[in-house]
């Protein structure tokens, strides 16, 4: 048995994680006590990567059009697509689509063969719909995207104000650091800025709910407000800033009726919130997605610098505007030059930086201005300018906005190649040729977090099949293309290093990315890299922007002029859309962990109590949320944490888990001008409600994409798959339905039908064992209890099969929906226990170990003992 | 002095019937005339006697000291029944006399005509006296014959199928106890019965015998095909056994008319068991024979009850380990639940009308019977139970939508 460190593939918080193995298999992962992000602590999703390992659903051979092939034939095939589409339609036909989930190594050998030796700077990243916003108004305001905060930072602030960000959900491990700080620090206050109530709100002093798209009204008002009030830190601005007049000029107008108009915030929430910031020296700003994601998410980060700025409030412990991201190496992407308007290191399309970067690399063929962004270049694909695309390790089909333009694109490029570890994705399916990608635990690389650590990712047991590193594939297409040379590395540290010694070629202090002082690390130092936090460089300072120099052309900060614009006005409902708890991305990964899929299980869409009213839903009915350019069904939540005339939908579901779950479908692909990050928080949807004669709860073996349903969804569960499925047609037409594509034939069936009520229930077993259970019912009300259907997989067949056919097992509880993943707890549990006179987060924690692991369910917890309090007081 | 009771018949009838009479502290005489050899003994457990299941002396239905206070006459049959002079006159020219004459006369397997069928071979199943008949078939691998494929015939069948004879049974109707299943219950019984090595042909009846040196060789159907055999049992439905009654003068139809209180139509006379009728109804069940035996004992001892109603008896039995439960009517024109496991031999359907049950029919897994009879025999709304109904009682309240408090 032994230890290997590695880090977490999710969040970009970028946790350390200890992996234990025994015999080449990795049987439990904890967090990593010495690594600066999280000390020791681990988020569900992380807890449970031991789980995500295996064969299943694993590409594990090249294939093209389907067929197995060798890696010889696959890459001998891309590299012959790569030059003929480029040769007879030039370098502006090929482009690479990457990933936040690539390392390093693999992001810096793609973006050097791209932009060095095919002459395109067609190299983009699903980072992009992620943070490119608030790489734009980094540099806009620094001269280079650099974050100018830590995690530390975060703590030992005495304000900190989340914009658009539900780090609860989306980066626990921060947002439990963010508790413990504050009940450390009871001075501490915590703003939450979110048009919704979210499990954030749990730990904020102040929560203002303000209307979609209106955090630029809020910052503009707040600097107006600060200047107005003289709270401006004068010498700060002279010193280390540029563009405060202009920017003062911008906001001149934006007072406060104009805010409170803008936001519907109340006149005492807004004025709390001023007061506070005006008041707090160490003030951190934290966003996220819920600024980025926007048309004009580059000016609301820059609202937010901003005020940063011009209150002097960076560069200093406790204080600056801090973007976390939202993958495990969005940064490592953007130091690599992994965006289409990046060029390397931290070097753009500047004459003199292409100049160096050729030189550098001794490129035969090199880009010299920005290639296309993730929409426009699928835009171009469907359009038919780019004929060759390589996808690595993302799923555009699913996460791009205008999904069908996405899905166009994929159908009318010549060649798409998809790398990835996952055999069957919305993006896969549509591919002519996939190729096995090494997965977490068996790639070998670097990652950037957040805060600038850099951590490796190691390698942790054998790849599944035929698998390889990205960058292997990478490197060995370029070698058939003849660039053998250029790309001759025995390993990942060799790659690393190049980057490293790139990252310091001919700094002389100009770049704040500069790794320089790593270039040198053997092989054997480079295994053992501990986190380190750049820039790493023989006298240059790790406090970045400390002394004040920033990185323009002028060495002082911009303030950007900053005039706030509304998103128009929505005819029907805003669409909001965000991260579940225990789900990661397309879930690809964590779709497979049935615990990870009991907290939120089905694909659901929130809805206000009122508008629920209004459109006369119920909980747990189905509802399509549609505009011109398609329709997402889902089951209705009533969430009380929306506001009117607002909706939410989850962004992981897809055609593998869902009908119509992909909810990029009804984001149009708008993009912020500066960053090219498209809109995903927002669209107009119309509220449906969907009438339908038939309910099924469905257990199988089989992992199948049911097609032609008006809704169906499939979480995993021990032994098997749960679908949750409605349909038109009734029931007995949708057993029909159901057996062909499940392809049931030979099993011996036992059914019980119920004609009158068209309540129709049948069993299907091969050889004395469970293979599939259907309970169809006209409403979803008689279906059996969930638990009891999760347990199918595992329990031992009764006596008497049909029995099974109740749809219950008196004396199997039901739980409820897991609210504590670590532990395994359910809602009725939970419940049950404050009946019992448990009264506190850690009463339930000490009689039930909920929320005493990864503390994600610590908010769900609170809210509990509210209801059942208020329940007792009624 | 206490009047002088007769019974004429020894069967199951009048087993209850005496412990009956003797719950209730009766005392006066007691007189039994029993045509058969043996006395009251337990006639249902006779294919589990063919089948080797079961001992001859397991079939005994009443204690050994019983014959103290009653008199048997075994092997004796009542030729006559004088009602005036309130005697009876048997084959062997015994002469009787009675107060209070009880008539428990059963009923007889209804022969149908087969020519050539007056031969060796061929035979009934219906006395532990037939059953000891069948038990002496030498030998295994005969090959035997059953006409009838109801409860007697299949029962007879199951025995000599147990005892290693190949066995075929012949059906003339659709599907097997037509009278008691739906067809897919008979469906689902019949290839229960195939897979213990039963030959079932249904739609089919026997038209003549052969035989040879006077003995069955074989038997010929009325589709044309020829069998070998070398037993044929006859079990094609009983009929009361009435004749002795009219010919005393007694009101009779199918069988011997009683009322309420099992009166006949001559004062102290009365009649129980298969041999009476009430209304249009006959009786071949434990259930209501054991209910008429209290009302008798009540009337018999001058303390008479309440009337003996008809009921939905449920048909409660065991055929070859495979259980059958039959309760209420299985209309087609009513909401059926069906639960099928074919594979399992499991079939169950309950028939709703006006959320009513109305009937059941359980193969393979009776379950819940006794519960589903209640329910049919209170008219119990079962609107809802209906989720969980088929599931059984505990089930059926657990998935029972909850009610206001």
């Amino acid at each position: 048995m032994s230890f290997c460190n590695t880090t977490c593939p999710y969040c970009g918080v970028g946790c350390g994680v200890s992996a234990e193995l025994d015999q080449g298999n990795v049987i439990a992962v904890m967090g990593d006590g010495n690594h600066p992000a999280n000390a020791g602590r681990l988020c569900v999703k992380g807890t449970a990567l031991a789980e995500t390992l295996g064969d299943e659903g694993r590409l594990l051979h090249p294939r093209a059009k389907g067929q197995t092939v060798s890696w010889d034939e696959a890459l001998d095939t891309v590299a012959a697509k790569l030059r003929d589409t480029r040769d007879r339609h030039g370098p502006g036909s090929i482009a690479f689509y990457l990933s936040g989930q690539l390392l390093t190594e693999d992001y810096y050998v793609a973006n050097k063969l791209m932009k060095g030796f095919l002459g395109s700077a067609n190299v983009d990243t699903n980072s992009r719909l992620c943070m490119s916003s608030a790489v734009a108004a980094y540099k806009r305001a620094f001269g280079e995207d650099l974050v100018p905060c830590s995690y530390d930072d975060v703590e030992s602030a005495e304000l900190l104000v989340m914009v658009g960000s539900n780090a609860a959900w989306t980066h626990p491990v921060v947002y439990q650091r963010i508790v413990a700080a504050k009940r450390a620090n009871p001075n501490k206050r915590v703003v939450v800025v979110d048009t919704r109530r979210t499990a954030t709100c749990d730990a904020a002093d102040l929560h203002l709910q303000i209307q979609p798209g209106s955090d630029a009204f809020l910052f503009a008002g707040l600097l107006n407000h600060l200047a107005g009030s003289r709270l401006l830190d004068d010498a700060y601005i002279e010193r280390h800033t540029e563009g405060l007049e202009a920017a003062l000029a911008a906001v001149a107008g934006i007072d406060r009726a104009h805010v409170l108009s803008a936001t519907g915030l109340s006149e005492s929430v807004l004025s709390t919130f001023y007061q506070w910031f005006g008041d707090t020296e160490k003030t951190v700003t934290l966003y996220s997605q819920g600024i980025n994601q926007s048309s004009t998410g580059t000016d609301k980060c820059n609202a937010i610098i901003n005020c940063h700025l011009a209150t002097g409030r960076i560069g200093k412990p406790g204080a600056g505007p801090f973007s976390i991201t939202g993958q495990p190496n969005a940064m490592g992407g953007r130091e690599v030059g992994g965006l289409a308007n990046q060029l390397a290191a931290h070097m753009d399309f500047a004459d003199d930086e292409v100049d160096r970067v050729a030189r550098f690399w001794n490129a035969s063929d090199m880009a010299s201005s920005p290639g296309l962004k993730a929409v426009d270049m699928f835009q171009a694909a469907a359009d038919g300018k780019i004929r060759f695309l390589w996808i690595m390790a993302t799923n555009p089909a699913v996460s791009l906005p205008d999904t069908a333009m996405v899905k166009a694109a994929l159908e009318r490029c010549d060649f798409v190649v998809v790398s990835d570890c996952t055999e069957d994705t919305d993006t896969a399916r549509r591919a002519d040729m996939v190729l096995p990608a090494a997965g977490w635990g068996e790639k070998d690389g670097t990652v950037t977090n957040s805060e600038r650590v850099i951590s490796r990712q190691r390698s942790l047991v054998a790849a599944a099949g035929e698998a390889r590193p990205d960058w292997w594939m990478v490197t060995e297409v370029a070698r058939r293309l003849g660039l053998g040379a250029h790309f001759d590395y025995d390993g990942p540290a060799a790659i690393f290093r190049e980057h490293a010694a790139l990252s310091a070629f001919e700094n002389n202090g100009q770049r704040a990315f500069n790794i320089g002082g790593l270039s040198g690390v053997s092989d054997a130092e480079y295994r053992r890299l501990a986190p380190v936090r750049w820039p790493v460089a023989p006298g240059v300072s790790s406090e970045l922007l400390a002394d004040g120099h920033y990185f323009t052309r002028t060495g002082k900060a911009q303030l950007v002029p900053i005039v706030p614009r509304l998103p128009p006005a929505v005819e029907h409902h805003a669409l909001n859309t965000g991260r579940l708890r225990d789900q990661w991305h397309t879930m690809t990964r964590t779709g497979r962990v049935p615990r990870l899929s009991r907290h939120r299980d089905f694909f659901s869409i929130g809805v206000s109590p009122a508008d629920a009213r209004a459109a006369q839903l119920e909980e747990g009915e189905l509802v399509a949320v549609a505009n011109t350019q398609g329709q997402v069904t889902g089951l209705v939540t009533i969430d009380e944490g929306l506001a009117d005339g607002q909706v939410f939908a989850p962004i992981h579901w897809s055609e593998q888990f869902s009908s119509a779950g992909a909810i990029s479908a009804l984001v149009p692909a708008l993009t912020d001008p500066h960053s090219g990050q498209p809109q995903s928080k927002f669209a107009d949807v119309q509220i449906l409600a969907v009438a339908v004669n038939s309910w099924g709860r469905l257990f199988s073996r089989r992992e199948t994409r049911l097609q032609g349903l008006a809704y169906w969804s499939r979480i995993p569960v021990d032994g098997g798959f749960l679908y949750l499925v409605a349909d038109h047609a009734t029931p007995g037409a949708l057993a029909d339905q159901l057996k062909q594509q499940l392809e049931i034939g030979n099993e011996r069936s036992i059914s019980y039908l119920d004609a009158e009520n068209q309540t129709l229930r049948e069993l299907y077993l091969r050889d004395e064992q469970l293979q599939h259970a259907f309970f169809l019912h006209p409403a979803r009300a008689g279906l059996p209890p969930q638990a009891w259907m999760a347990a199918l997989g595992t329990q031992a067949l009764p006596d008497k099969p049909h029995t099974l056919l109740a749809g219950c097992t008196p004396g199997i509880e039901n739980a409820g929906a897991l609210v504590c993943s670590c532990w395994e707890v359910g809602e009725n549990s939970i419940r049950t226990a404050i009946g019992e006179g448990a009264d506190s987060v850690e009463a339930l924690g000490e009689k039930l170990r909920c929320g005493s692991q990864c503390g994600s369910c610590i908010p769900e917890l609170r809210q509990m003992l509210a209801e059942e309090k208020k329940d007792c007081a009624a | 002095m206490s009047p002088e009771t007769l019974i004429i018949g020894a069967g199951m009838a009048t087993a209850y019937l005496l412990q009956e009479l003797e719950n209730r502290g009766h005392d006066g005489d007691i007189t039994v005339i029993g045509d058969e050899r043996d006395c009251c003994y337990n006639r249902v457990l006779l294919s589990s006697l063919l089948a080797g299941e079961t001992a001859e002396e397991a079939l005994r239905l009443l204690p050994a000291d019983q014959g103290r206070a009653t008199r048997f006459i075994a092997g004796t049959r009542v030729e006559k029944v004088d009602t005036q002079n309130r005697l009876v006159r048997c084959d062997n020219g015994h002469e009787q006399h009675y107060d209070q004459l009880v008539f428990a006369t059963g009923s007889s397997v209804a022969k149908p005509e087969i020519a050539g069928a007056d031969v060796a071979g061929v035979g009934v199943f219906r006395t532990l006296d037939d059953t000891r008949k069948l038990l002496e078939v030498p030998g295994e691998n005969r090959q035997v014959v059953v006409i009838g494929g109801g409860l007697l015939g299949l029962e007879a069948a199951h025995g000599l199928n147990q005892r290693g004879h190949r066995t075929t049974v012949l059906h003339r109707n659709q599907w097997l106890m037509n009278r008691q299943l739906d067809e897919e219950g008979g469906r689902v019984l019949q290839r229960e019965l195939e897979s213990q090595g039963m030959n079932i042909q249904l739609g089919a009846s026997a038209s003549r015998v052969h035989s040879e040196n006077n003995h069955i060789i074989g038997v010929e159907l009325d589709n044309g095909d020829y069998l070998d055999c070398q037993l044929l049992l006859v079990a094609t439905g009983i009929a009361p056994n009435r004749q002795l009654a009219a010919a005393a003068g007694l009101a009779t139809d199918r069988g011997i008319v009683v009322d309420g209180q099992l009166r006949c139509s001559i004062n102290n006379v009365f009649a129980l068991g298969e041999c009476s009728q009430l209304g249009e109804h006959c009786f071949g069940l434990v259930a209501p024979i054991r209910k008429q035996a209290k009302v008798l004992a009540g009337q018999l001892t001058n303390r008479p009850g309440t009337d003996f109603e008809i009921d939905d008896w449920p048909t409660q039995l065991k055929i070859s380990g495979i259980d059958l439960y039959r309760a209420g009517v299985l209309d087609t024109d009513a909401e059926h639940l069906v639960l099928r496991d074919p594979d399992h031999g499991v079939y169950r359907r309950l028939v709703i009308r006006d959320d009513q049950l109305i009937g059941a029919v359980l193969v393979g897994d009776k379950r819940g019977g006794t519960w589903y009879a209640e329910l049919i025999h209170n008219r119990r709304n079962i609107a809802a139970l209906r989720h969980g109904l088929m599931f059984g009682p505990e089930m059926a309240q657990t998935l029972a939508p909850a009610t206001a408090a």
